[in-house]
């Protein structure tokens, strides 16, 4: 029975990790950024719905907020710092190092205003347990598969239904003829990191909603989105997340045979075997 | 005047890490955050070496360091780098908290999160080196060994191939040059210099604990060769020296000892954005 209920969660824990996934994808699918300061925004968001929530501001603003939020954030960052950068023909490397440094601002101004130590979101129902036979869950977890699931069927349809979603796949497929045709690339990158922002930002507050906020959990998350990413084949939205519930579920079975610290090398290790037989990862377009 | 010395040697270890640090990202131009963690296996296996029942010396602890960080390094980069540069983040993210999750969680070998005191100071072919002032001259002489090596290894033709491969690694495949063996070679290169530096550290700390060798420190080594200057022996040196310097400077400044931490790492983040938009060539090196 713990086998299934390990099953169960590491599907919860799967779905918030697709988002981040797909997320981060539609970021580096497009721009070529490896946007590291994704895992700030991560974490950014579930602080500032904390602090939404604990002013008592109603629930549902409580999380639209700091997604509207993080979505200007992620805009920002584009435009007052990764275009300048490309103005200056600056190289991946540079762009690389100053990500890290905007993941190095964002977490230590959280760890510096909201303490470095572990906050609990002040809601009651968040933790109250349903049970479906021998599976227990709580809320927050239906909660995060429900928001989770309609993220990903959301970020498909505005991919391949809208004129935006097409516009973006183009200057992601061929920045270079999407620049000809006046789909100004530049603009796109802009709108594609405040949507990714604003997605990433859903995980962000639902995640800590269950297990707490702690201003250095986002790498984490990202590591192992990154590496469903790859994993699922770049560019696949579909991809990175089977793939992240993949990773998730194989990390949750692990606490069966190993305790609970060495996950990250449970995930380091399918990364490795992806390497090494599979490169382009399983859904990866032909190119 | 104890304090000097301190922070003399320390700078001076981190002189050693910043070559290492400064092979990799400045002159093959391969991202790193992995480095701290490299660092950290060099001190926790001359800790343990020396602090065996049946007791290793000094040298060859040191040796044997970073022999393993040497092959470490072989290890881990090999798969990622044989696929392309982008993969290696991932790889170098991944070792980082995979060694922080080892180092703390690994309580036998490492003692924890509580760390590993006790660690005996170092000898030179019997040869104690106990005082400050001695110290302050092995870790110099290390530092002019490394700096030394560092300058030879970049006139050979092995460090022209490897400023090469950064400015164009079509052309230098197409030349008939094996891109990944250089690279990788690089990298084994880079695990000998930050496992030395991690032997001293240890036995000039005595004590050691999973804290100094996290993402922060890995940050603080990328901020240390991008303030001092990438791809120069001059960037490598004066970064280190300035940066630890810093946390001296705050001291003057009121800030709450809670935040004090995040304060620095603040700092630290705020140079790397800096440097890179308005002077990616740092104080004393060239173009990133």
């Amino acid at each position: 029975m713990l086998a299934l209920q390990l099953l169960v969660t590491g599907l919860v824990t799967g779905c918030a990790l697709g988002v981040v996934a797909i997320s981060f994808s539609l970021v580096y699918a497009t721009t070529k950024i490896f946007h590291v300061a994704h895992a700030g925004i991560y974490t950014l968001g579930g602080y500032l719905a904390w602090s939404l929530m604990t002013y008592r501001v109603p629930l549902a603003l409580a999380f639209l907020l700091p997604v509207a939020a993080c979505a200007v954030l992620g805009a920002l960052m584009q435009s007052q710092l990764y275009a300048r950068l490309e103005r200056r023909r600056a190289t991946h490397l540079v762009v690389l190092i100053a990500s890290l440094g905007t993941l190095a601002v964002i977490q230590n101004i959280i760890a510096a205003v909201y303490t470095p130590n572990i906050l609990q979101f002040p809601l009651n129902w968040s933790s109250r347990m349903v049970a479906f036979g021998p599976v227990r869950l709580n809320w927050t977890q239906l909660l995060t598969v429900a928001v989770s699931v309609a993220a990903y069927a959301g970020t498909m349809w505005f991919a391949h239904r809208t004129i935006l979603g097409k516009r973006i796949r183009a200057v992601a497929s061929n920045p270079m003829l999407a620049d000809i045709t006046r789909l100004q690339p530049q603009t796109v990158y802009v709108y594609v990191i405040a949507i990714a922002s604003a997605l990433v930002c859903l995980p962000g507050i639902l995640v800590p909603l269950d297990l707490g906020l702690q201003p250095y959990n986002g790498v984490t998350p990202l590591l192992t989105a990154t590496i469903a990413m790859i994993a699922g084949g770049v560019g696949s939205i579909t991809g990175a997340f089977v793939l992240s519930v993949a990773i998730a579920v194989l990390q949750n079975l692990s606490l069966l045979v190993m305790p609970g610290e060495w996950s990250i090398g449970v995930t380091f290790f399918i990364f490795v075997i992806f390497m090494l037989f599979r490169p382009t990862g399983l859904f990866a377009a032909a190119r | 005047m104890d304090f000097l010395y301190t922070y003399i040697v320390l700078a001076e270890i981190y002189v050693l890490l910043g070559l290492s640090t400064n092979l990799l990202v400045g002159i093959v131009g391969i991202f790193s955050v992995s480095q701290a963690a490299v660092f950290g296996v060099g001190a926790y296996i001359v800790a343990h070496f020396m602090m065996a029942a049946d007791p290793l010396s000094f040298i060859p602890s040191l040796a044997i360091a970073a022999a393993c960080c040497i092959a470490l390094n072989i290890l881990v980069t090999l798969p990622s780098l044989r696929v392309s540069g982008d993969y290696f983040v991932v790889t170098s993210f991944g070792i980082q908290l995979l060694a922080t999750a080892v180092f703390i969680n690994w309580t036998v070998g490492t003692g924890g999160a509580n760390g590993l005191p006790g660690i005996p100071p170092p000898d030179i072919f019997g040869l104690p080196i106990e005082t400050n002032q001695q110290y302050v001259l092995l870790c110099t002489a290390a530092s002019v060994l490394g700096c030394l090596a560092f300058w030879l290894i970049m006139r050979a033709p092995f460090g022209r191939l490897l400023r090469a491969i950064r400015e164009d690694e079509t052309a230098v495949a197409a030349a008939g040059k094996n891109v990944l063996r250089a690279k990788v070679s690089a990298a084994a290169l880079a695990g000998a210099f930050a496992g030395t530096a991690g032997g001293l550290y240890a036995t000039f700390l005595s004590f050691i604990d999973p804290f100094s060798f996290d993402l922060d420190a890995s940050i603080l080594l990328l901020t240390m060769i991008v303030v001092g200057g990438a791809r120069t022996l001059a960037g490598s040196i004066v970064g280190p020296f300035l940066l630890l310097a810093l946390p001296q400077v705050l001291t003057l400044v009121d800030i709450p000892t809670t935040i004090a931490a995040a304060a620095r790492q603040l700092i630290y983040g705020l140079l790397l954005i800096a440097f890179m938009l308005f002077r990616p060539q740092g104080l004393a090196g060239e173009r990133l």
